[in-house]
């Protein structure tokens, strides 16, 4: 068959196409339960990490064991997690809104009457490196850590120092300079996140 | 052979490097080199998809149609991709966490289809292999250089960790797009400068003898 043949180009392409697809699906089939077990550690570790329980260094068995013991699932169409801590009840949730790029997904831990935040963990976001990427930075995400939530929730202020915002009653963080508008959906989705958590802690 | 793979490292890290001479990878420049643990790790996604791209492309180039060339060659390219990012994400779970989006910024690297379309078209599994390391690493090599000044000077640490004292001030700048334009414009006017001062050297002097390929060898030796 000559090698410019319609059909051969064809046939080739179709052949050649098949045969490297083939291979990807079973390389993603056979890694399969690999990453949806990834996937929940990942989750586990989020929501302990917004409870306060546990942090980066926190060895793999340990996370277990502390969220099978001090982590509740609730029923919902959401998922929500309840946790005693200190003789406090805690609630949080996984929550996804819009970036810049694409959606993030963040666990929002506060305590039940909605009036302080406990603390919030990046689960999963495709902001820009360097930039918007920064809000899974721990200078960041402390900042929430004991954050009052006032009427208006979170804001974001323009004039920090980059490193923060040290005050937890001003119910203020400091945005990540270069992307404002990532600071700003994190802020949403903190806001919308206590919203929901409030109407859950009413309820329990 | 050993005189060729020698001689294709060279292209690949001076004589022809990716980022120098043939201007290509710079969009990933820009994005990837604020920090150097990015760097490193965006190279090391380059330097593997551009190796075995190319080598499987060299395999396979006498039965692809020259109608359907280039697609063949995205097809392989981002089957490479694609494979480095489902491993990572079943073995290396926190790692596919950080690189997020640059696994696919690797698909959108000019350098591979540039070495699959400039190098691995016309010559040999292994050669190619060696040509993909060698751009790969070129490209390395400029890129660290790079992301060494602008973490220094944007973040004031190197590689994550502080190195300056509390009293320095971070150049924003340095952290955004603009500063690699003016770092990789830096990097290339010294480039060509050299390259050109070491080619008015060799046509200084006289064509026979020994002496021209002194002068030659003299930009990869001092590098």
């Amino acid at each position: 068959m000559k090698k410019d043949s319609t059909l051969y180009v064809v046939l080739f392409t179709f052949v050649v196409c098949a045969a490297f697809v083939v291979v990807l699906a079973a390389a993603n089939q056979v890694t399969k339960e690999r990453v949806q077990d990834n996937a929940e550690y990942a989750a586990q570790v989020a929501v302990l990490k917004a409870f306060g329980l546990a942090d980066s260094a926190t060895a793999k068995d340990e996370v277990e064991r502390l969220y099978s013991s001090s982590v509740t699932e609730l029923p919902g169409e959401k998922k929500t997690y309840k946790a005693s801590i200190d003789g406090a009840t805690y609630f949080a949730i996984e929550q996804t809104g819009a970036g810049l790029w694409g959606n993030i997904t963040a666990v929002v831990a506060a305590d039940a009457r909605g009036e302080r935040l406990r603390g919030i963990e990046i689960l999963s976001q495709i902001e820009t490196p360097g930039l918007g990427g920064r809000i899974d930075e721990s200078w960041f995400k402390e900042q929430f850590r004991g954050e009052k939530l006032g009427p208006n929730g979170i804001t974001f202020t323009q004039d920090g120092t980059g490193k923060g915002d040290p005050d937890k009653e001003n119910s203020r963080a400091d945005g990540i300079t270069g992307a404002s508008r990532t600071s700003d959906f994190i802020g949403r989705i903190i806001n919308a996140a206590v919203a929901e958590l409030k109407k859950t802690g009413g309820a329990q | 052979m050993k005189g060729q793979t020698a001689k294709i490292m060279k292209d690949g890290l001076w004589t022809n490097n990716p980022i120098f001479v043939q201007v290509l990878g710079i969009c990933s420049t820009l994005a990837v080199t604020n920090n150097m643990k990015n760097t490193l790790i965006m190279v090391a996604g380059v330097t593997f998809a551009t190796a075995l791209g190319s080598s499987t492309l060299s395999a396979m180039k006498d039965w692809i149609p020259r109608k359907v060339r280039m697609i063949v060659q995205v097809l392989v390219l981002s089957f490479y991709v694609i494979l480095i990012d489902i491993a990572l994400r079943a073995y290396l779970p926190e790692v596919s966490k950080q690189l997020g989006p640059y696994v696919g910024l690797i698909i959108t690297n000019c350098i591979l289809m540039g070495r699959a379309e400039g190098f691995a078209a016309a010559n040999k599994p292994w050669p190619s292999f060696v040509d993909g390391i060698a751009n790969g690493l070129g490209y390395g090599v400029v890129l660290f250089a790079i992301s060494i000044v602008r973490e220094f000077l944007g973040f004031g640490s190197l590689l994550g960790f502080k190195v300056t004292p509390e009293s320095f001030v971070p150049w924003t700048i340095m952290i955004m797009a603009p500063s690699a334009f003016f770092l990789v414009a830096l990097a290339l006017w010294g480039a060509k400068t050299w390259n050109a001062k070491a080619d008015a050297k060799r046509k200084a002097a006289p064509p026979a003898g020994a002496k021209p390929a002194a002068a030659a060898a003299t930009p990869a030796g001092a590098k």
